[in-house]
């Protein structure tokens, strides 16, 4: 365990009061940090949608099938069961595991065997859930449990407390805006994907790379791409030229 | 500034920070006779889950399916009741009922100030969509600009006041109390946005606002392709946005048009939205112009 990157993650985590605060870059930080703090594969966060779906909103890698993965936990999964209860729920052998056969198979087939998710929850108030993958088998170890628990913890109370969250009604246009902007964002991983030959998670990438280097929120930029605002270029990565596929003519 | 060092132990967190909370675990009923249940957690969790001690909010489970039948049948009833096809202007019509407000209105375009009033529900909804055209400021045009709703459950608070200087006056005097809306978006893609108000202060229930919701994601459908009943764009998949996104430079259109496009070679040959949408991610399929029309 990284102390001095734990220490600096808190800190992360409790600065919601900034001007330019953003959502899906605050929970983007969260699924990150957690990935190189507790030795877990993939993570990934999932906020309630009061439509009635689990949608995710970050996550560590932005691989389709791994994407994937986190979205279909909408139907079944540990992440619907943890935000339905408010208890984290995991499977040391999802292998062995009869709860969720659909889940268990395609975890399977991206690579990962051992699963845990932490509620995101305040009080009788669960907003989502944090999802962490293993490729190994067995249990979590409790201490990284206990401490993703506390990051998820503490995003959740730093979301909750901010004062400009503290009505309901702005923790729902939050949460929606959010949701809209990760649509934005999947549309100008597409827009950006075709462009340049790479697949979505290259693009992805790369566009997150270069919202931090014109200092621009990831929604913003993305925005401002599929409106044909701003370009991208390939200037980092390895983007390929060919375009694959066939075309789709009758 | 919270230290490291006590956010590891969050229980203390959670004991400083309860009492700036309500407590909220009563059993909640919501609008519709569904019933949002609280339920007390019995299961020896960690001691985190110890400390937190009040229930958890469990969601009746009210699926995403289930509520959007529930909407699309209110819609059409407004429709058969009106004796014509289903249009935007019905989802004006059915809302107020059924997400208990005092009216709506709805318009089209790609934000509020350019987009024309398509439908009003009575005569306060069109003071309301005249007073934002007019004074500049409001619910619709901020939701417009965010792409999220804007939710103004009471225009007498102070939160109101400070945000919309001259339209929370105004909207008062015309007789609205609360005012939420609504964009009709799909990411970037904007049709338009949808008003409601109340003549009371209160916010939308969970419930409601889920439906609220569901009412615009419809709206916003009929408006980008007027199909008599929407594609179902059913559980959602990262494909079909990052499809559509592909689509803009496949076709070389904007991504309302690249949105329209795809649904439209999904209805016309009859395949699920969402495996179109796999196979072009995957670039099995590649859209050219006119495509989307039938093999042979």
């Amino acid at each position: 365990m990284d102390g001095q990157l734990l220490s600096a993650t808190f800190v992360e985590l409790t600065d919601t009061m900034v001007a330019d605060f953003d959502l899906i870059d605050f929970l983007h930080v969260l699924t990150t940090r957690s990935v190189e703090l507790l030795d877990v594969s993939a993570a990934g966060l999932l906020l309630a949608d009061p439509r009635g779906e689990l949608r995710v909103v970050a996550t560590s890698s932005e691989a389709a099938r791994v994407l994937e993965l986190f979205q279909l936990q909408s139907d079944q999964g540990p992440c619907l069961d943890c935000f339905r209860s408010g208890q984290p729920v995991g499977s040391a052998d999802l292998n062995a595991d009869p709860r969720w056969p659909q889940f268990a198979q395609q975890a399977g087939e991206v690579g990962f065997s051992a699963v845990q998710a932490l509620p995101m929850r305040l009080r009788d108030q669960v907003i989502g859930a944090l999802n962490l993958f293993r490729g190994t088998v067995g249990a979590f170890d409790p201490e990284v449990v206990q401490i993703g628990q506390a990051l998820a913890d503490v995003a959740t109370i730093s979301l909750l407390h901010d004062r400009s969250m503290r009505r309901t009604d702005t923790l729902n246009e939050q949460l929606q805006t959010a949701l809209n902007s990760r649509v934005v964002i999947e549309q100008a991983k597409g827009k950006l994907a075709e462009r340049l030959g790479v697949d979505v998670n290259q693009a992805f990438t790369l566009l997150r790379d270069q919202a931090r280097n014109r200092n621009q929120r990831l929604s913003d930029l993305a925005r401002a791409f599929v409106d044909g605002t701003q370009v991208i270029s390939a200037s980092s990565g390895s983007p390929r030229t060919s375009r694959p596929g066939r075309v789709g003519q009758p | 500034m919270l230290l490291p060092d006590i956010a590891l132990h969050s229980a203390v967190v959670f004991r400083a920070g309860a009492g700036k909370l309500a407590a909220g675990s009563e059993p909640r009923f919501a609008a519709g006779g569904r019933r949002v249940h609280g339920e007390r957690v019995s299961r020896h969790g960690n001691a985190i889950a110890r400390e937190r001690g009040a229930a958890a909010r469990l969601v009746a489970p009210v699926t995403y399916i289930e509520r959007r039948g529930r909407v699309w049948g209110l819609i059409a009833e407004q429709a058969a009741a009106r004796g014509g096809r289903v249009s935007a202007a019905d989802v004006c019509a059915a809302v107020v009922p059924g997400v208990q407000v005092s009216g709506a209105w709805l318009s089209a375009g790609l934000d509020a100030q350019a987009g024309h009033l398509m439908q009003v529900t009575d005569e306060v909804a069109r003071q309301l969509a005249d007073l934002q055209l007019t004074l500049g400021e409001g619910p619709l045009l901020d939701a417009s600009g965010s792409g999220g709703p804007v939710l103004a459950s009471d225009l007498a608070d102070g939160d109101s006041g400070a945000r919309w200087p001259v339209f929370a006056p105004a909207a008062s005097m015309a007789g609205a109390a609360a005012v939420f809306a609504f964009p009709l978006v799909v990411g970037a893609i904007r049709a338009g946005v949808l008003g409601l108000y109340r003549d009371r202060p209160g916010p939308l229930s969970d419930f409601q606002l889920g439906d609220a919701l569901v009412f615009a994601d419809t709206a916003t459908l009929l408006l980008l392709d007027g199909h008599e009943r929407p594609a179902d764009l059913g559980t959602y998949r990262a494909e079909i946005d990052q499809a559509t996104g592909m689509l803009t430079e496949q076709l070389d259109v904007n991504i309302t048009d690249a949105f329209v496009r795809l649904r439209a070679y999904a209805y016309v040959n009859d395949i699920q939205l969402a495996d179109v949408a796999r196979d072009i991610v995957a670039r099995r399929l590649r859209l050219v112009p006119d495509s989307d029309l039938p093999p042979g």
